[in-house]
């Protein structure tokens, strides 16, 4: 029977064959997969956004109600009609967003140019998940495409449908939402829509579903090998291995915009920059306000700074500072709160809707700029007393949570605050809580899902990252608004009024907002044990003669000699990144030794300007910078050796993807050039196979008879018996002999009653010949 | 001679016979064939055809213009095989009883007795069949399927072999009635002379100059000698492939004609192609033998036009298509 199959391929009429085999309506079938992937695939982008800040079921039951409306309209209106209704939803839907965002549907009149360099900035890399009102974008954004890809689908108009759901994800993919897979896969819906839609409408065969296959690897390849994306995940990330992340400081300040939490971290020892500053302080790079599990994002954009930065509503202190750049960077850090910039960098700097400053374009080494932070001078009592009238924007920015936060955490906040009356006792005892119960390590596996329950319920150390995340989530189940912030520690001081800030001296801490005194620092790690692990690293650094670890001032001050924040700290004696306590002499006497950390370090931040120009690409990290200070500090090698094997195991599994599209691209192409029926073939004519039957055996000598008389003449006709066919070619040429002889007997075997052993053995073995001679082939069967 | 004696001659016919072996069925073939030809010159390859039909247990239907020999072919091979032949010359006023036979009553014994009509010999020949009515055209129907006759109610069967060979007019349609569709798949095979080309005709006409050469044919064969050969032709393989190529043909034809080939018209075609293989010397059929007789077993089944004379040609056409068309394997 494999004879038959063997025949059936090699025949124009086994496409017949298959043409029956696949209907026109299993094409359909795949066509609307395929939109219902690409639907999928912008609809997850989306709901990623509002697993964020809440409202997944809105959309889900969006999309699932305009998916069930085309289903029903697409036989009863006119394509038009659809258009119209998608547009006016849509329209609706945006209007709503001006509305709830506190714009007003008159902006689209009054502030046309605003509302197009928002969309601007959104194209050019803006995330949705950092837009100030994201879920109510998400639920304008949702119901028209869905519905007119979906009502264009089912009315067999793959291509527009394509098209329509292929902008939505287009645009996702501009704002940087859409990265990795998500935007593949929808592609991949997309071309299956398209090809398998066309494959309908022409009637095509399976077999021809093979370009889609080459298409499909083709398309996998190209993107995840080549991205041009902006905003999104830039180069080709798992091709390349980028150790950006391996620092804890590359973790923490690494993006202006998304703060991604990582497991295992490095430090770096080198030197950063210098501070003379009339307190010390902790020097912030960065504030967060948007939780999404595993990131920190910052809503809002940067606007040029020009003038004071507003100052913050309570009574604060001025502190000058003077900070000297010692390698490029893309961080500006200040004392919290900065208010005035002054030097060369001013015309570069930009303002965060939370009054950070940020550089435009990376600070170069020996830039110098001046700053003038107010600290917020208040005691505990007076934050004891602040009590909870926050302002309405406080409220809305700073208390989001993700959604789906278990109960369990909110069960084991409210156990940890049990005894604390005020939102500052709070603060108190969530910080010494996270102090006492949890260790400091760098070493640690980064948790599936929401990082701060995962800290709080299940691991037992990690760094500060992950203690500050969790303290502001667990300040925010508690309805006090807070925030996580990013910057350096104090670094080791040289002089009086100077400190040099290394890249270990990296960290996350929290800031929680006080009515009328504004944004006060705690610090929930525990000071010590960091200290110890950041000063082994630093000698080991110094032991190890690496570059760039000491400036001049610093090199002669023992670490461990450092002075500084210790001496103002009651509860952190040792070293000189204890934390944020140290900052602020003026509020030392205030500080209580009950109250460990209880920050005194304040600066306002009271009103979030929502003006939003188009930002340049250029707040790049300081990751462009870090890769030359990473090479594998040779004693922090576990850790390292961690991070590397999580990364490889990413690799491996992106690798993988890329060969099996690959694997499979080539092998499509393979089939559609025939290839592997060339090699297949040539494979058979050299070789009979194992001995089966006579009849077998004859039958497939035959058959490479008819390959070799194919390749020296013409191939048999599908209607011509092997009969006709010798006779055709003997017309042209005697034929030899031997040929006649295996025919006959195979006509006897495949026709008549049997062929014995022998002549099986027979034909098997004049064929060999043949196949062998087969150079001189013409010659031979000329008698 | 009576009712009895007549059952009782032909029960001679019905017993079993051993089958020859191939070689001599194809022998006994050829020499049918070459003595034959003695008498028809230049229509070799329609004797063969007459002659594998025959031993194929088929009927043959020849049309054509008068006068090109369809009588004489019928009356050679009867000739050659020595046995009965009756010849029938349709007319419009034929009744369906001058065919079949009636029962006389005898005065002697005082009883009625069978007369056989012409239908009783091994080889009838009816001339210009189209000529007679339908009615009477169907009296051949029972004889030809079944190779028995039904008189009064008493059943009697043919003699064996039992071979209708006819003739219609393919000039003056206007005075002819077309044969019904059912008969007309009756006939295995159809076939048309044609004219002889010059030298044949010529040749004909020095054998012809003097005495007839049919006076002067003699037997070849006997009629146990066809019968025999029948049988040889019956155990003939017939393999899968074959069967499998058999029905794709016949498939074709359903799917590109009006009127496609009936089932006993694929029967047709593999009893043909199983004496062309015994013709040839082969115990089993190869597509080749199918592929020979399918246009005259299947063209005259196909029903491809409206008309009749269109019908015969499209008919051609598409069993020719068919085999331009349909996959060998």
């Amino acid at each position: 029977m494999s004879t038959a199959t063997e025949r059936h391929r090699r025949s124009p009429t086994a496409t017949v064959g298959l043409d029956e085999g696949v209907s026109p309506r299993s094409f359909r079938l795949l066509a609307l997969v395929g939109v219902l992937v690409l639907t999928a695939s912008y609809v997850s982008v989306l709901q990623g956004v509002t697993a964020v800040v809440g409202g997944t079921q809105q959309l889900l039951t969006v999309v699932f109600v305009m998916g069930v409306g085309a289903t029903v309209f697409a036989r009863a209106i006119r394509p038009r009609t659809a258009t119209l209704l998608a547009l006016t939803a849509g329209g609706l839907g945006f209007a709503y967003y001006l509305t709830v965002s506190g714009i007003g549907i008159g902006a689209v009149f009054s502030a046309t140019d605003r509302l197009l360099s928002d969309t601007v900035a959104l194209v050019t890399g803006l995330e949705v998940v950092r837009m100030v009102e994201a879920g109510v974008w998400t639920l304008g954004f949702a119901p028209g495409p869905v519905f007119l890809s979906w009502y264009l689908a089912l009315r067999r108009r793959y291509v527009l449908s394509v098209a329509v759901g292929g902008f939505a994800l287009l645009f996702l993919v501009l704002t940087g939402d859409a990265t990795g897979v998500t935007p593949l896969v929808g592609t991949l819906g997309a071309i299956a829509t398209v090809g398998f839609g066309e494959l309908e409408r022409r009637r095509g065969t399976i077999a021809q579903a093979d370009v889609l296959v080459v298409l499909f690897a083709a398309m996998v390849v190209l993107s995840l090998s080549i991205t041009f994306v902006p905003g999104g995940t830039a180069g080709p990330t798992f091709l390349v291995e980028s150790d950006d992340d391996g620092t804890l400081e590359g973790s923490v300040t690494g993006s202006q915009e998304r703060s991604q939490i990582t497991g295992s971290v490095d430090l770096s020892p080198e030197v950063r920059f210098t501070v003379r500053s009339e307190e010390s302080s902790y020097w912030r790079t960065g504030v967060y306000d948007r939780f999404a599990g595993d990131a920190w994002i910052r809503t809002g954009q940067e606007d040029p700074y020009d003038g004071p930065i507003s100052s913050p509503p309570g009574p604060t202190d001025p502190v000058r500072q003077t900070v000297f750049v010692e390698t490029d960077t893309g961080v500006m850090p200040t004392a919290p709160h900065p208010i005035t910039i002054e030097g060369d960098a001013t015309a570069n700097t930009l303002v965060t809707t939370h009054d950070q400053v940020v550089p435009d374009g990376p600070l170069i080494e020996g830039d110098v700029y001046n700053v003038e932070s107010a600290f917020v001078n208040a005691s505990p009592d007076d934050l004891r007393e602040a009590g909870t009238d926050y302002p309405e924007d406080v409220r809305e920015t700073y208390l989001q949570t993700t959604e789906g936060t278990s109960s369990a955490f909110e069960a084991e906040t409210a156990a940890v605050v049990a005894d604390a009356e005020t939102p500052y006792e709070t603060a108190v005892a969530i910080e010494t809580h996270l102090r006492t119960s949890k260790s400091y390590s760098l070493n640690v596996t980064k948790p599936d899902g929401n990082v701060a329950e995962a800290f709080l319920l299940e691991m037992d150390e990690g760094y500060c990252v992950y203690f500050a995340t969790t303290m502001v989530q667990m300040l925010r189940t508690e309805d006090v608004p807070a925030r996580y912030v990013t910057g350096y520690t104090t670094g080791q001081q040289v002089d009086d009024n100077e400190w040099v800030v290394r890249g270990l001296d990296a960290h996350a801490w929290v800031e929680v907002y006080f009515p009328d005194h504004g944004w006060v620092a705690f610090e929930p790690t525990p000071p010590s044990e960091r200290d110890d692990e950041h000063d082994q690293r630093l000698e080991d650094a110094r032991d190890g003669g690496e570059s760039n670890v000491d400036t001049d001032a610093s090199e002669p001050v023992p670490v461990g000699d450092t002075p500084p924040a210790g001496v103002t700290d009651a509860d952190a004696p040792d070293g000189e990144t204890t934390g944020p306590d140290a900052t602020n002499e003026t509020f030392d006497p205030t500080d209580l030794p009950a109250a460990p950390g209880s920050s005194a370090e304040s600066l306002g931040s009271d009103n979030d300007s929502g003006e939003t120009p188009t930002r340049p690409e250029g707040a790049l990290g300081p990751e462009d910078f870090d890769d030359d200070l990473l090479e594998d500090p040779p004693e922090n090698e576990s850790g390292g050796d961690d991070d590397r094997e999580g990364g490889t195991g990413g690799i491996a599994l992106e690798t993988l993807a890329v060969g099996l599209a690959l694997a499979v691209g080539l092998a499509a192409g393979a089939h559609r050039s025939g290839a592997t029926a060339r090699v297949t073939r040539e494979a058979h004519l050299h070789w009979n196979g194992r001995q089966r039957t006579p009849a077998r055996d004859v039958e497939r000598a035959y058959d490479r008879l008819e390959l070799l008389l194919a390749r020296r003449y013409r191939s048999r006709k599908p209607a011509e018996s092997p009969r006709q066919y010798l006779a055709a070619l003997s017309s042209l040429r005697s034929l030899d002999p031997r040929v006649e002889r295996v025919e006959r007997l195979y006509e006897r075997a495949r026709y008549g009653e049997t062929v014995s052993r022998e002549e099986a053995d027979e034909a098997v073995a004049l064929v060999d010949a043949m196949v062998r001679e087969r150079l001189p082939l013409v010659g031979r069967f000329f008698r | 001679m009576t009712d009895a004696d007549t059952t009782h001659r032909y029960e001679d016919s019905q017993q079993s016979v051993d089958p020859l072996s191939v070689a001599d069925a194809s022998q006994l073939c050829t020499d049918i064939a070459e003595n034959v030809s003695r008498v028809i010159v230049g229509h070799d390859d329609e004797i063969e055809h007459v002659v594998t039909a025959i031993v194929a247990r088929g009927h043959v239907l020849l049309e054509d213009v008068p006068g090109v020999g369809k009588t004489m072919l019928a009356r050679a091979i009867a000739t050659s095989i020595d046995c009965t032949f009756r010849r029938v010359q349709f007319t419009p006023d034929l009744l369906p009883s001058d065919i079949t036979g009636v029962n006389v009553f005898n005065q002697k014994n005082r009883d009625f007795e069978f007369q056989p009509g012409p239908v009783f010999a091994n080889v009838v020949l009816g001339d210009e069949i189209n000529r007679a009515p339908p009615k009477t055209q169907a009296a051949l129907l029972e004889a030809m399927e079944e190779e028995q006759v039904t008189v009064d109610g008493t059943t009697r069967r043919l003699p064996q072999p039992f071979t209708v060979v006819a003739t219609q007019n393919a000039i003056e349609p206007d005075r002819t009635y077309d044969l019904p569709f059912a008969e007309i798949d009756r006939f295995m095979k159809k076939l048309t002379l044609g004219y002889p080309d010059a030298a044949a005709e010529s040749e004909m006409l020095a054998r012809t100059v003097g005495n007839h050469p049919i006076e002067s044919l003699e037997p070849v064969a006997d009629v146990t000698d066809i019968r025999r050969a029948r049988e040889t032709v019956a155990g003939v393989t017939v393999s899968e492939p074959v069967r499998e190529y058999a029905t794709r043909l016949a498939a074709y034809t359903r799917n590109h004609a009006r009127l496609g080939v009936s089932p006993r018209g694929t029967i047709a075609l593999v009893r043909a192609a199983q004496a062309r293989a015994v013709l040839e010397g082969r115990e089993y059929v190869l597509p080749d033998d199918l592929q020979y007789e399918a246009p005259l077993v299947l063209s005259h089944r196909v029903r491809a036009a409206e008309t009749n004379a269109d019908a015969a040609r499209a008919g051609a056409t598409v069993v020719a298509n068919a085999l331009e068309r349909v996959p060998v394997e």
